[in-house]
Parts: structure tokens; C-alpha cells; sequence
């Protein structure tokens, strides 16, 4: 079992990066993304998101949220087809040919374009910040941001949360190994998977609560709050790190631009 | 110089009538070792975050008296920061003190906040991942580690802080007996180094050597305190501080049901050949081969990581073998469903925590029952529930049983299901002599009832007073199989 987001120990050159540098990747294409409206454009980012992964040897670690992402998209485009007709009509979800309720629902350019458009947007977001999560040590994501002045409080909450998701998957398996074993049926389709959520939920939950409190603690322990704090193994910036920003800072300018003269 | 000292101290926590603790007063010199033990729900996880000061500084409730570390009332700290540089602390649920994602950024958490030299830290980290044997784990993600190295992780991170204080819930608890006597070795070390130590723990036998006040609490209350032969001289104390299970095999409870099933001749209820299994590029089963008869009570003994938990997870079908088969009552697991596999094959977790979420007891143990089919259990629910000695627990909310009656109410929650052969994965986790005889106890009774019990353990003296065949494994292997009494 691959756990989500959790640090992924490797030595690619995206690992190597300043977690400075990995953040401003981050705010220069997510920025993109949300701004722009241009399909083409949003496929050259998620191509570059994607050159990036394969280059940092994340490539397979990536791709394993194309499931999700797809799931995402096709609820995604079915929402905007049916709440945001727009544009030239090209059918019907309901064929025309069927009495009384023919011809409803129609499935719009503007609707799917939309559509199309969050499903890229999300997927530079998803994959961009599930390439900074899994190729920086949660440590230096904490020192970084308590750099950037980020008060200490958001940035613990920040840690607890990410590590909260590999913590709850993985006794969420034990939770449901420990009802198959009392007999307990999931059931299929989505009543079923309603149905069943009580048995490995309730326990999730209840034992996260608890949990949460000696994390806390722990945390505390540590002296994460002392505000002393020896300056270890901390990255530096290197030539990689300077050429990457830079890239970014005329890439943003270069957007900037176009996106002022409503070309992109 | 009194490192520890508690004056009176009472708590309740908030939205409770019955208090945690009452009125505790004990003292602790510099460079001694107290270990408090006493049945589960005692009170001994309150009494550590008392004695941390997390209790005054962190909880709501009420307190009374006072708590002294290093000759300065906890009131007079500051908060945790202020406290974090006088005591260390191992809580006893080790998944919640994992928070980073490998083990050296772990220990170096601990390390880095103190205003140390980085040089220093370099070398206070490869220290500890020396006596803590964590050096070949250090890229490991916390996560994927078993109980045991979570445990170990969590007291190399503690120790990391360097501080004169230890205060230690349980850290061994899901320890098999090797890696328990490392900690007795780096613990034996720490306190020649003059560190203080209060150790919540059940494994005296394993502890004796260093302790030298030994404390018993019971509701809140010390109900010994002392050198610990003087306090072991209490025959009522001393079965609390040490489990007896002598006699447990040959106990006869006179019920006239007993002993019917040892007159059938018994069949061959599991049958597993040439199982192997990995995780990854772990091995973790390697061509195992074994078969379990009806009635019997076998005990799986082995290290930390030998492949126990997984070759019974393959009983029923929770893991699918890689190659091998698994035959349940004649049946090749491959060809069943889990939720078949459930009527013939009860598997009790280490955790009962991992499977209560329904209102009450009752509710809880009614669930395996609808799942095979059975509405109406309310009579068996009743037996299930008195064969255990929880019956007047039934309309209680399950979560609020002590960590004994939890451990309990999840067998309960499998032997209403009749299932004929009972599983169960380190049944007296936690739990303190009495309860842990209980336990055995219970199961042998099963045993007479027909049940062939199989119970994976770390504590050699359950394999071998109750036990009728002991298999020790080691690296996914069958080290031996030894039958202790002649099963026909």
C-alpha cells in the first residue's frame, strides 16, 4: 500500500530543491492556473507539471492520483453541463425523442469548456502540490515557512494535518481488517458504501480524538514553541535553486503580460 | 534531592463525578526509579500527566495539592516550554508521537528546539540511534514501522531531550521479551547516569532490577507504595504486579459441558501448506506449513516481526497468499469470502479500539451476529457477555470500558459468533496480572467448550502454563512446535 502524500525518500533533483524554491513552483502555477481560461495554456502547465515529476523521478507516485483526478473531472464537467448551459448546444443528456422530457439538459460548448477548464486547474493544483508534499521532509516545510514569518501556531497546524493523512489511512485498513473479521459485509454500489461507513468511521474518528490530544502534547514536548532553535542540515540555496527562480520570475512576467493584454 | 515529589495531589477531569486520582503523595531522590502498575482504568496515565505537570498546565478539571519537579512547584513553570526542558515523557499510544516521516527527522525534532550546537546535535543523534538500535531504521517512514519500533522511536525521541526527568506510560508494551531488555539496558544505563525515572509498567519480572520504589494503584488510589519486597509481600498486591497463570492449563471449572469436546476425536480444523507471503520486498511468510487441530490451544511465540500477525490474518482471507494454500475445515481460503471465513475463524485484533463504534456493549456484540445473520441474539449477546464478566456492562458506551474490559467486550464481540477456532493477537497488551489471568482464563474455558484457541504472545509464561502446543517463529519460519501436552 503506497501511503498518500507522505514524504517519499529519493535523491531527484526536485528533492535537492530549497523547499523556498519548491513553494514559489508552487504559488507561480497555481496562480496560473486559477487565472487563466485558456485550455491550451492549462495543457502546457499540467505537460510541464508532469515533464517535472518524470524529471524528479516522482513520475509514478503522480500518476497515482490520475484515478481520482478522473473521477474529479467527470463529476466536475456533469455539474457544469447540467448548472451552467452556455454557448452552441452540439445534444441533449435526455435524447429529444423522449416524450414530455426530450430534449432537457442540453449538453452545451461553453458548459464542457468550463468544465474542462477546473479539471485542468485542479490537476496543475493537485499534482504541484503533491510534488512539494512527497519531495520535502515535513521538518524542512515547517522551518521554511517559519522563515517566511508564518506564525508558529499555522505552521504546527499545518504538520499536524499532513501528517494526519497517512496516519488515517492506514488505520483506516486496520479499522476495516478488524470488522471483515467480525463478519462485516461493505456491501456494493454507493447504499452499500453508505451503509457501511458507521463500523470503520465512528472508530477512525473516536481514535484521531484521542490521538490528537497526545500529538499535541508531544509536540509541545519537543519544545516546538521554545523559539530556540539550531539550524541543522538547513538547505541552501544553490545555483538549481537561483536558475529555477529566476525561471519562475520571467515565466510570471511573461504571464503577467500576456494575461494584461488578454491574450491568455 | 527530591527530583519528583507529589503533595496531596488529587484530580478530577472535567464533566467526571469520580475522581481520577486521590489524594497521591510520593516522593522520588534524584537517580531512582518508581514503577507504577495496578489494573488498567487505575489511574496511572493521569498520575504521568500529573507528575509532567501537563495536567496543571494543559487540562481543565479539578486539582488539589501540589507537584514538585526539581525542588519548583509545576504552577511555578511557565507552561510545556518551561517543561519540556526538565522532564521527558513516552506516551503510551506510540502511533500518536510519530509525526514526522522518517525515524532520524523524528529524533532530530527533539533535538533541534533546545539551543544546542549543530555539531552537538550530530553527535547526540547518532548516540542515541546507537543505544536505541534505530541506526538501520533511520530512513524508515515512523509509519510503517511495527508497534514495537514505534515504541522504541518514540523513547529515542524522549531520550533525545537529554533532560533529567523521564516519565514513561507503557513504553514496552508491545515489546517482545528481546527488545524489552534492551530498554531495561539503556533505562539501567540512564539511571547510572543519575536520570529519574517513573515508569508505568507491567512487566516487573522483566523491570525488578531497577526499581527501586514499586507503587500499585488501584481507583486512583496508591494502594502500595514501597520497597518492592516489602509491598511484594502481599499475596492480594502480588498477583496484581506479577501474573500467575500457574495451574491455568489444568483448571476445571466443573461445568458438566466441559471436556465434551476432548472425547471426540479431533480433525484437522486449519490446514495451512507451503504459505508464503511478503510485504514489498519484505519477506514476511516463508514457506510455512502447519496444521491446527479441533480443541486445541496453540500459543505463536516470536520476535517483534516474524511473521505471527500475518500468517493469521491469512486464517481468514484478510491476506491472500501469495503461494500456498490455506484450508479452513476442509476449504481453500481462496475459494471463500471473508465474511464466510467470519462464522468458522474469530480473530481478536491487539487493538480493541480498532472495532467499537456502536452506543453500547450490547449493540457492539450484536454486530458480528447480524453480519452472519442472526436478528435475534439477545440471549447469546447475554452469554457471550457473561462468559467474559461483562454482563452488567451492557448498556455502557464500550469506549468507556477500562483498557481490560475492552479487551473483554472484543472477545465477546467474536465468541458470539461461535466461531470454532478463536484467534487472538497479544490478548494482555496492557493489562495488569489479574486481568491478564482473567483473559486466560476465559480462553481456556472456550477451550473446554470445543474452541481451538490460537493465541499470539509475547510472554513466554502464557505460551507455556497455558498452552498445549507452542510454535516459535522467526523470520516468517517455523523455528520449532512443540506439543506440551499430548493432544490425541
Amino acid at each position: 500500500m503506497t501511503e498518500i502524500l507522505a514524504y517519499v525518500h529519493k535523491d531527484g533533483f526536485f528533492h535537492r530543491l530549497h523547499p523556498f524554491t519548491k513553494i514559489a513552483f508552487i504559488i507561480v502555477f497555481g496562480l496560473m492556473s486559477i487565472l487563466s481560461t485558456n485550455l491550451l495554456f492549462l495543457l502546457v502547465l499540467v505537460a510541464a507539471v508532469l515533464v517535472i515529476a518524470y524529471g524528479a523521478s516522482l513520475n509514478n507516485e503522480v500518476f497515482q492520483q490520475f484515478r481520482l483526478i478522473a473521477v474529479m473531472s467527470v463529476v466536475l464537467i456533469g455539474i457544469t453541463l447540467i448548472t451552467m448551459p452556455s454557448g452552441s448546444t452540439i445534444g441533449y443528456l435526455v435524447p429529444e425523442g423522449i416524450p414530455l422530457i426530450g430534449g432537457s439538459l442540453p449538453v452545451t460548448l461553453g458548459a464542457i469548456d468550463f468544465g474542462l477548464v477546473m479539471t485542468l486547474r485542479f490537476m496543475v493544483l493537485i499534482c504541484a502540490f503533491q510534488l512539494f508534499v512527497i519531495s520535502t521532509q515535513p521538518r524542512d516545510i515547517v522551518h521554511t515557512m517559519e522563515r517566511m514569518k508564518i506564525p508558529t501556531d499555522y505552521t504546527l497546524m499545518f504538520l499536524i494535518a499532513l501528517r494526519f493523512i497517512p496516519t488515517l489511512q492506514i488505520e483506516g485498513m486496520r479499522i476495516h481488517e478488524a470488522q471483515l473479521a467480525r463478519g462485516y459485509n461493505p456491501g456494493t454500489g454507493l447504499i452499500g458504501k453508505v451503509r457501511s461507513v458507521a463500523p470503520v468511521v465512528v472508530p477512525l474518528v473516536s481514535n484521531a480524538l484521542s490521538r490528537a490530544d497526545v500529538l499535541g502534547l508531544t509536540i509541545d514536548i519537543r519544545g516546538y514553541r521554545t523559539g530556540k532553535r539550531t539550524h541543522l542540515r538547513e538547505f541552501a540555496f544553490h545555483m538549481r535553486d537561483y536558475s529555477i527562480l529566476f525561471l519562475m520570475a520571467i515565466v510570471s512576467c511573461v504571464y503577467a503580460s500576456l494575461y494584461v493584454n488578454q491574450i491568455l | 534531592m527530591r527530583m519528583i515529589e507529589l503533595r496531596n495531589v488529587s484530580y478530577t477531569y472535567p464533566h467526571t463525578v469520580q475522581d481520577a486520582l486521590h489524594d497521591l503523595t510520593f516522593f522520588l531522590p534524584n537517580g531512582s526509579c518508581i514503577m507504577v502498575t495496578g489494573p488498567s482504568g487505575a489511574g496511572k496515565t493521569t498520575l504521568c500527566l500529573a507528575a509532567a505537570g501537563i495536567l496543571h498546565h494543559e487540562y481543565g478539571g479539578k486539582k488539589e495539592g501540589s507537584v514538585i519537579l526539581d525542588g519548583k512547584n509545576v504552577a511555578g513553570y511557565s507552561g510545556l516550554c518551561e517543561l519540556a526542558e526538565k522532564i521527558g515523557i513516552v506516551f503510551d499510544d506510540p502511533e500518536a508521537q510519530m509525526i514526522f516521516t522518517t525515524v532520524e527527522e523524528e529524533i532530530l525534532s527533539a533535538l533541534e528546539h533546545r539551543g544546542l550546537e549543530a555539531s552537538v546535535i550530530e553527535e547526540r543523534l547518532s548516540a542515541i540511534m546507537n543505544t536505541t538500535y534505530l541506526s538501520e531504521l533511520r530512513n524508515r517512514s515512523p509509519h510503517k514501522l511495527s508497534g514495537g519500533q514505534k515504541q522504541r522511536v518514540a523513547l529515542a525521541a524522549t531520550l533525545a531531550l537529554g533532560n533529567d526527568i523521564l516519565i514513561l506510560d507503557e513504553p514496552t508494551s508491545e515489546l517482545d521479551e528481546h527488545a524489552t531488555g534492551r530498554i531495561v539496558a539503556i533505562l539501567r544505563n540512564l539511571k547510572a547516569l543519575g536520570k529519574t525515572i517513573l515508569l508505568v509498567e507491567h512487566k516487573y519480572r522483566h523491570f525488578h532490577e531497577l526499581v527501586d520504589i514499586l507503587a500499585v494503584m488501584e481507583n486512583g488510589r496508591i494502594s502500595a507504595i514501597g520497597k518492592p519486597d516489602t509491598v511484594l509481600s502481599d499475596e492480594r498486591i502480588r498477583k496484581i504486579v506479577t501474573a500467575d497463570f500457574s495451574g491455568i492449563r489444568d483448571v476445571s471449572t466443573g461445568d458438566p459441558r466441559d471436556n465434551t469436546s476432548i472425547a471426540t476425536s479431533p480433525e484437522t480444523v486449519i490446514s495451512v501448506k507451503n504459505l508464503s507471503y511478503s510485504y514489498g520486498d519484505i519477506a514476511a511468510l516463508d514457506s510455512v506449513s502447519l496444521d491446527f487441530s479441533s480443541g486445541e490451544f496453540v500459543a505463536i511465540v516470536g520476535e517483534n516481526g516474524s511473521g505471527k500477525t500475518t500468517l493469521v490474518k491469512h486464517f481468514n482471507r484478510l491476506l491472500f497468499p501469495a503461494s500456498g494454500d490455506v484450508l479452513v475445515k476442509g476449504k481453500n481460503t481462496r475459494e471463500s469470502t471473508v465474511t464466510d471465513l467470519a462464522r468458522h475463524v474469530g480473530l481478536v485484533f491487539q487493538n480493541p479500539d480498532h472495532m467499537f463504534f456502536a452506543d453500547t456493549v450490547q449493540e457492539e456484540v450484536g454486530f458480528g451476529l447480524k453480519n452472519i445473520g442472526i436478528t435475534d441474539g439477545i440471549e447469546i449477546i447475554g452469554k457471550a457477555l457473561a462468559d467474559v464478566n461483562l454482563l452488567h456492562t451492557k448498556d455502557m458506551y464500550p469506549r468507556w470500558l477500562s483498557r481490560g474490559e475492552r479487551q473483554r467486550l472484543a472477545i465477546a464481540c467474536v465468541i458470539a459468533m461461535r466461531p470454532e477456532i478463536i484467534v487472538l493477537d497479544e490478548p494482555t497488551t496492557g493489562l495488569d496480572g489479574n486481568e491478564s489471568r482473567l483473559v486466560m482464563e476465559i480462553l481456556k474455558s472456550l477451550q473446554r467448550k470445543g474452541h481451538t484457541i490460537v493465541v499470539i504472545t509475547h510472554n513466554r509464561e502464557i505460551a507455556d502454563n497455558c498452552a498445549d502446543r507452542i510454535i516459535s517463529m522467526k523470520n516468517g519460519r517455523i523455528l520449532s512446535d512443540q506439543r506440551i501436552r499430548g493432544v490425541i
